[in-house]
């Protein structure tokens, strides 16, 4: 192997990395310009930054009941997930039963459907066959909640069924043989035991609900849509505004970026069913 | 038998969830694709018709040329980021400093939400306010309007999904390449080989099999992007980006022609599965072979 | 309280050793196809195949005369074949 100066890589590498971070840094810069200034000549360097653009989402109750929504519904969906992937993780783990590595393998395919094709059927579903006379589940919290289910639950059960099986055994056995019940059981001693796994679950599935957008579109119209469809709303074809909608964008960037140092060592194994591990 | 029991009483949840955002929407879809159904046209009930909905989409121009965008896209994105992904593979495992730094930030794009990468390269790209083409403009002269031109639409999208997603690829490839052995390069390199020879006869084969699930997970992604082509052109101009998911979202509401959109529907759906069977079957028949 | 356990713990679907655990509800075999099958393969190859000969019959055969019941009796035929020899 040739050695190469490990500078001229460094290099490369700083390249590299600032073609990745110019688009978000772009963002940021549209975010904190006014209105009147964003046609003149392109400046990089902001020099005095014009906060109105944060103030005005802020200050705007339709978009603050959006992050209320998400917040809710992504938080929502990730502690459903990352429980009941838990559950259906032990049982997979420490039962045994006919046909369960097809329910492992079916609970995937869940995940690989395109969310394109469940748009209609969903919503026909949600509107004509899932109610309760006047109640529907579309444009609510829960059914939204819900809905996420399909992608992100069967991914908590991929990444969590790993971290269960490596838990021995002879723990639960122990435990059963002292007369413990098995709620005790699952409670306990393999949660505990479980937490960092459980921990990256709820956090990348949060990651997930939080920047999902096709299905928020489709499935509400007011009462709980979210800050993705939110974002989708300031882009019109007679005139956007450029600003606001930056600044929703950087809004919408915030949290996934703050829990991005926490999970970046899992978020490939994550994209990629645990197939790789990062 | 009492802890079986606890078993299925663990499970139910999410088999009864799944169940019903899973596969009853999927038998749904399958049922209404033969029938005649649109609530807001002359006659609002739904008509079986049979299979006139799949008479009709293979002749459906709009559908067709949608399905050719889409596979035209996947083509060209994917392929370009297995390459540059490749390339910065090899890039990062010689050592140099700041490396676990600049890991984290080409890790950075993988977890913004599809939406946020469609906006961030419409303030990138707009003719307007855009960065880029105010400096093609300027400096080589190029006019850039994604609004108008759609090969600039369709590279851009590319572009944007190579922005995205190649970190992914690196990452997988760079896990690959790490765990590889060294005896076979050092082997190669006594005997002389050459770079050429040895990617293709050492490097490339042993990497095979991560790269063939980095190729189904892109796929599989690639095939079903929506939200960045929606933000970032709208399926426009014309419908030269407006890959199968756009054209559902576009087609079916607006027009609330729910037979036929079932039948766009299952037929995308029927694409995604071909398409995933054959590469998971791929994945799988090495393997298979080896042990038999 | 009886519990039954697993012998070892099984990470990849499909795997080698589930079958030979399960030998009546997913044999696989080596017939024609290119692949080992169970009987779930076979039966989804069948459907692929004949969705695409419909689609391709709908859109260049049928517009010349053939009904698509051709189509149709040589698919059952394809995946009787599939599903008994595959």
């Amino acid at each position: 192997m040739k050695k190469r100066n490990p500078l001229l890589i460094t290099l490369f590498w700083v390249l590299v990395s600032l073609l990745t971070l110019f688009p978000i840094y772009w963002l940021f810069v549209i975010s904190v310009k006014p209105a009147v200034q964003l046609f003149s000549t392109p400046d990089v360097i902001v020099s005095n930054p014009y906060w109105g653009n944060y103030t005005d989402v802020l200050g705007n109750r339709l978009l603050r009941s959006y992050m209320v929504n998400s917040m809710v519904i992504s938080t929502g969906n990730a502690v459903l997930c990352t429980v009941l992937g838990f559950f259906t993780c032990y049982a997979l783990s420490r039962f045994q039963f006919r046909g369960k590595e097809s329910i492992f393998f079916w609970t995937i395919t869940n995940r690989m459907a395109p969310p394109a094709v469940f748009l209609l059927p969903l919503f026909l579903l949600m509107t004509q066959v899932y109610r309760v006379e006047d109640f529907t589940l579309l444009d609510t919290r829960i059914g939204m909640i819900l809905v996420y289910c399909t992608f992100n639950l069967p991914f908590a059960i991929w990444t969590l069924r790993p971290t269960i099986d490596a838990i021995p055994r002879e723990l639960d056995e122990a435990a059963y043989v002292d007369g413990a019940s098995p709620w005790k059981v699952i409670t306990e001693i393999v949660f505990p035991l479980c937490r960092p796994g459980l921990a990256v679950t709820l956090i990348l599935t949060w990651v997930f609900a939080w920047n999902e957008y096709l299905l928020a579109a489709t499935l509400t119209n007011f009462e709980a849509r979210t800050l993705t469809t939110g974002l989708s709303e300031y882009v019109t074809t007679t005139g956007t505004e450029w600003g606001i909608m930056a600044t929703i964008s950087v809004f919408t960037l915030i949290p996934a970026l703050i829990v991005f140092g926490l999970v970046q060592k899992h978020i490939v194994a994550g994209l990629t069913f645990g197939a790789v591990k990062g | 038998m009492q802890s079986n029991k606890l078993g299925w009483i663990l499970l139910a949840p999410t088999l009864v969830i799944l169940f019903f955002f899973g596969v009853l929407p999927f038998l749904y879809v399958v049922f209404v694709s033969f029938h005649q159904w649109n609530p807001f046209a002359a006659s609002p009930e739904m008509i079986f018709n049979g299979a006139e909905n799949f008479r009709r989409i293979v002749f459906d121009d709009a559908f067709l040329s949608s399905l050719g965008v889409t596979v035209a896209f996947v083509v060209f994105a994917v392929l370009s980021e297995l390459i540059i992904g490749y390339l910065l593979a090899q890039a990062f495992m010689k050592e140099f400093p700041g490396k676990s730094i600049f890991r984290t930030i080409h890790t950075l794009p993988l977890i913004m939400a599809p939406i946020i990468v469609g906006s961030v390269w419409k303030l990138m790209t707009t003719p307007s306010i855009g960065i880029i083409p105010h400096y093609l403009d300027e400096w080589f002269g190029i006019t850039m309007n994604i609004g108008t031109s759609a090969p600039a639409a369709f590279l851009t999208i590319v572009i944007m999904d190579i922005w995205h997603w190649t970190p992914l690829v690196t990452l997988t490839l760079i896990a690959a390449l790490v765990s590889l052995p060294r005896d076979p390069f050092e082997q190669a390199q006594i005997d002389g080989a050459n770079k050429a020879q040895t990617f293709w006869h050492i490097t490339l084969p042993m990497i095979t099999p991560a790269l063939v699930a980095t190729i189904f997970i892109r796929l599989m992604d690639a095939l079903r992007t929506v939200d960045e082509v929606w933000m970032l052109t709208g399926g426009g101009p014309g419908s030269s980006t407006r890959f199968l998911g756009v054209h559902i979202f576009k087609e079916v509401f607006p027009k609330t022609n729910y037979g036929y959109g079932s039948t766009i529907s299952v037929i995308v759906l029927y694409l995604t599965i071909v398409v995933c069977w054959l590469l998971y079957v791929s994945m799988l028949a090495p393997r298979k072979n080896r042990k038999g | 309280m009886t519990r039954q356990n697993a012998t070892q713990l099984d990470t990849a679907p499909l795997s080698e050793e589930e079958n030979e655990k399960k030998p009546t509800t997913t044999q696989e075999r080596q017939g024609f196809l290119p692949i080992e099958t169970n009987a779930f393969d076979r039966c989804f190859i069948s459907v692929v195949i004949w969705v695409a000969m419909s689609l391709f019959w709908f859109r260049f055969i049928e517009p010349m005369g053939a009904s698509i019941w051709i189509s149709n009796v040589i698919a059952l035929a394809i995946a009787v074949h599939i599903v008994r020899k595959g």
